[in-house]
């Protein structure tokens, strides 16, 4: 029986688990990878203490030091099921069984920090070119557009992001924006406007993907004129967002309308006692790299205080 | 070759994070493959292609078997781990 489970490997999970090893939790860890949104972000610029560094690189940080404390990790691996088992006779008896795809762990406390996964658009054409032009990771796949012309789905930041690192391969680059105007970060919007590959095409409704082999045309809607436009691209970079990522237990926490864990923002608790849950996959406000970090601790630290008022 | 006396092949990328984290669960299971870089690998780039018919990486090849992506369960049929 652990004292603290937490599922999830990105900023939230990995801080949870560095203060809960400090507060001496016997904790494990469970986490299909380690990559998540950051992992798959180009340039982060506003995480303190890195002027600039890729998202790889600061996983791979996070990860070596979460490795530095007592700590048990289940990687690889990705919980199915959360179960609160509560005794007859002691609510102080309590605990929660998780089921991942290998295995069954017990703890008297969970974090979920299961982050969230990209959206996708739906349209005709999306799923057939996955691969063959399509892609939703920049990072991963940006060599496969090298001279050519390429299209950013999205005017937000991680949006913006992408085009400023596709504009170090590619010969041309379009953002496309669903919205009137682009609402990425300031700075980023300054530093598109200065970078002659990229064009950014507002007020935009993607209606379809068509190629042969390989992406050839996107095809969108001028939003205002109704006009149907055809786009020749190489490749199509899918930056609209990202949705929270809770396949499991959904009866022992509540949702808000975007589908995020309400949780009590001074602790972290959903409405289940002993569960709690950070970061990105809540309804905290900002979903950032280092309020992510500050709400795995918080959560941590309420765990820590919840199982002292258990004994 | 390795202890699973099959030849396995990975394609990648350096900043690709399910390339790193298909290496990490190969080494995690102690098994041997060769990498192949596309990033700056043109012949190898359009060899990735050719075989797969699409552009992604990671890609794993184990025998005659493509497996594109980081896909565990695909992975571990292959190699026969449980």
């Amino acid at each position: 029986m652990y004292d603290l489970i937490i599922i999830g490997g990105g900023p939230a999970g990995i801080t949870a688990g560095i203060y809960a090893a400090r507060k001496k939790l016997n904790t494990l860890l469970i986490s299909k990878d380690f990559v998540g949104q950051t992992g798959n972000a180009f340039g982060v610029e506003n995480y303190t203490g890195f002027r600039e560094i890729k998202g790889l690189e600061l996983m791979k940080k996070f990860k070596d030091h979460l490795k530095k404390f007592k700590i048990d990790i289940a990687e690889f691996e990705e919980a199915e099921e959360i179960k609160k088992i509560n005794s007859t006779k002691n609510k102080t008896n309590s605990f929660f069984k998780v089921q991942t795809d290998e295995g069954k762990y017990s703890a008297r406390a969970v974090i979920i920090a299961s982050g969230r996964n990209p959206k996708s658009l739906g349209i005709p054409g999306e799923k057939k070119f996955l691969g063959k032009g399509v892609s939703y990771c920049v990072t991963c796949d940006e060599t496969m557009v090298e001279r050519k012309i390429a299209a950013v789905i999205g005017g937000g930041n991680v949006g913006l992001e992408a085009g400023l690192e596709l504009a170090e391969f590619c010969s041309k680059i379009y953002i496309l924006e669903f919205a009137s105007k682009v609402i990425g970060d300031e700075i980023l919007q300054q530093k598109i406007e200065n970078n002659k590959k990229i064009s950014i095409i507002t007020n935009a409704n993607i209606k379809e993907i068509k190629g042969d082999d390989f992406v050839k045309e996107i095809i969108y809607e001028e939003r205002r004129s109704k006009e149907i436009i055809k786009l020749s691209i190489d490749g199509i970079f899918i930056e609209i967002g990202a949705v929270p990522s809770v396949n499991f237990s959904k009866n022992l926490v509540g949702f808000n309308k975007f589908k995020e864990i309400k949780v009590n923002p001074r602790t972290c608790e959903t409405k289940t006692s002993g569960l709690f849950a950070a970061g990105d996959v809540t309804d905290i406000r900002d979903k950032q790299i280092i309020t992510a970090c500050g709400e795995g601790a918080k959560s941590a630290l309420s765990v820590y205080e919840y199982l002292k008022r258990l004994k | 070759m390795n202890n699973l006396n099959k030849k396995i092949k990975v394609y990648s990328t350096p900043d690709c994070a399910y390339c790193w984290t298909l290496k990490g669960f190969l080494k995690k299971h102690n098994v041997e493959f060769e990498e192949v870089d596309i990033f700056d690998n043109e012949e190898a780039k359009e060899e990735m292609i050719k075989k797969t018919g699409q552009k992604e990486v990671p890609v794993m090849e184990v025998e005659d078997q493509i497996i594109v992506g980081f896909d565990k369960k695909k992975i571990s049929e292959a190699l026969g781990i449980n």
